[in-house]
């Protein structure tokens, strides 16, 4: 139970020194509100054009699934891999099976060309 | 006029000097009487009392502080380095070999004006530099650097490191998405997806550890590597390293995989309106992000703190303590370092002639004496102490990795978007999944017992 409070003491420490340092940087730095033109993004000095929080390509989000179904699966590999010893043959042929599917699934999108980059 | 003005008047220089210094001195002896004899045993016994309480409290200060000079050494190598990899001088006006640049560096970044845009929403701007700095802080509680000298040793160790790890994404994604410019939208999500992408590759190599060593504790990986250098995993999981090393190389988002802050193509990605110190927390969990990426390939392939040849050490040094000194021997080390400093000083003095003026030649005897009374106290706690070698090797095999890194980015060119996402997906995770499965094979035909622990 000791491991727990570690992790957020941690936790809690790293964020205090980060805003101590933020801070301690807000009372050292000068400030300047500027004009107008001062706040807008920096777009490689052209005016931004139309709206940033609005859609972008779908290739991230299709990344983004493919990453849910293996890292789900690699949760069950760690678990697998501190019993293996005990399971053996048995072990690694239903790993292997559990594998498999996924690899399918795999196939599949690279089939499709969701691997491929556009 | 009084008494005391009148007594003071008459008094010379020393005696002044006496007059002032001899009752402080006074009470700077008896205050430090008063320290060791009332003070000293009930502060002991209350830190003796709250043992654990004073280890957590050791433990994360230990690792926030560590952090500091880890990026001020990096960022002082990664300059340096490549300088000399590009056949320039590097930095050299500040503090030896421009040694003290990085330190000013922190300074530069402290005094800069904190900017953000207008558009940009403040809070999730403002979280972004302390998710992805919390991040990489948070993995390192669960690294090894010597025996008995680690953060917390978690029974999942391996999985805690990558689920911390992992959180970094969410750091880049929050600074792309609120800072209300194109450019750091593109760098968020090019950095989501790269990061994603090749982290599975990254978790299922080290299964095949895991599946050796039989545990997710650190501590355990690192035991269960003891003995010599042909007992690291590194030699029965050579493909795992490859996959570890590529895939850590773009998880730290470091040539030839920088394409967040691809600079020729968006700016500077995610970090395109960030200054000041919220800039400077990315940068410092970038190089603090070398560092532990390293110091995992280490731990895992490398043996951790393990020596490379098997010795004898740590050897009880019986013979140094025969008179009972014990802890005497700081006081005889800084008389030792007076003696050979005078001793040296005057030699150079005497034999130098004219072109030695005395603070020049003590000072010259003082560098001499400080290297070899150095040399032998650290001779001294590396072979009496088996902390003292596991810091020793578990830091010179990580600066190794680290060098590399800092290598590699004055090498290599940047990979294109499409190479870079196909390379993930099409070969880095079948073969860390055809690693794992002979890995398993292996272990099934050979039967062999669990590397005892």
């Amino acid at each position: 139970m000791t491991g727990i409070w570690y992790v957020l003491g941690l936790a809690a420490a790293g964020v205090g020194f980060v805003f101590l340092v933020i801070g301690l940087a807000w009372v050292l730095s000068h400030r300047n509100r500027g004009d107008g033109d001062k706040g807008l993004p920096y777009e490689s000095g052209i005016d931004t054009v139309g709206d940033t929080w609005g859609r972008f390509g779908v290739s991230f989000y299709i990344y983004a699934l493919l990453f849910v179904a293996f890292d789900v699966e690699v949760v069950f590999l760690f678990l697998w891999a501190i019993v293996f010893r005990s399971l053996l043959l048995g072990g690694l042929v239903s790993m292997g099976t559990f594998v498999l599917v996924l690899m399918l699934g795999l196939a599949y999108a690279w089939r499709k060309g969701v691997l491929t980059w556009r | 006029m009084t008494l005391a003005a009148r007594t003071w008047g008459r008094m010379s220089l020393t005696a002044r000097l006496t007059a002032i210094l001899l009752p402080l001195a006074v009470l700077l002896a008896v205050g430090t009487v008063v320290g060791i004899v009332f003070i000293l045993p009930p502060t002991m016994d209350f830190l003796g009392a709250n043992m654990p309480l004073v280890r957590f409290v050791v433990a994360v200060v230990g690792i926030l502080v560590l952090t500091i000079p880890t990026a001020f050494v990096l960022i002082y190598m990664e300059l340096k380095v490549i300088a000399r990899m590009n056949l320039r001088v590097g930095p050299n006006r500040i503090g030896p070999w421009g040694a003290a640049m990085s330190l000013f560096h922190g300074f530069k970044v402290l005094s800069k004006e904190d900017f953000a845009p207008t558009g940009a929403d403040l809070t999730v701007f403002t979280l972004a530099p302390v998710v992805t700095f919390l991040a990489s802080v948070m993995t390192l509680l669960v690294i090894p650097f010597a025996p008995g000298i680690f953060g917390q040793d978690l029974n999942i160790g391996v999985l805690y490191f990558f689920a911390m790890g992992g959180l970094a994404v969410l750091g880049l994604l929050m600074a792309g998405w609120a800072s209300f410019n194109k450019y750091s939208l593109l760098g968020g999500l090019r950095s989501a997806a790269q990061i994603v992408s090749y982290e599975i590759p990254l978790t299922i190599s080290v299964v095949g550890v895991v599946l050796l060593a039989g545990t997710m504790s650190m501590n355990g990986i690192v035991l269960s590597q003891s003995g010599s250098a042909l007992d690291w995993f590194a030699f029965k999981q050579p493909l795992a390293v490859l996959i570890f090393f590529i895939a850590a190389t773009a998880e730290a988002n470091r040539t030839p995989f920088d394409m967040t802050e691809a600079d020729s193509e968006i700016v500077a990605g995610f970090a395109t309106e960030y200054s000041g110190m919220r800039f400077g927390f990315f940068f410092f969990a970038e190089y603090v992000n070398v560092f532990i990426i390293s110091a995992l390939l280490v731990t895992l392939f490398f043996g951790g703190w393990t020596a490379p040849i098997n010795w004898p050490w740590p050897y009880n040094l019986n013979w140094l303590d025969a008179a009972g000194i014990g802890i005497l021997w700081i006081p005889i080390a800084l008389v030792a370092l007076v003696v050979a400093t005078d001793i040296l000083g005057a030699a150079i003095w005497l034999i130098g002639g004219r072109e030695w003026s005395a603070p020049s030649a003590f000072g010259l005897g003082l560098l001499i004496a400080g290297a070899g009374v150095t040399a032998a106290v650290g001779l001294a706690c590396f072979i009496a102490f088996d902390w003292v070698q596991g810091i020793f090797w578990f830091f010179a095999k990580t600066y190794v990795f680290v060098f590399t890194f800092v290598w590699m980015r004055g090498t290599l060119p940047r990979v294109r978007v499409d190479q870079l996402m196909g390379f993930a997906w099409k070969w880095l995770l079948p073969a860390s999944l055809l690693n794992l499965f002979v890995t398993a094979a292996a272990i099934i035909i050979l039967n062999q017992p669990v590397i005892p622990r």
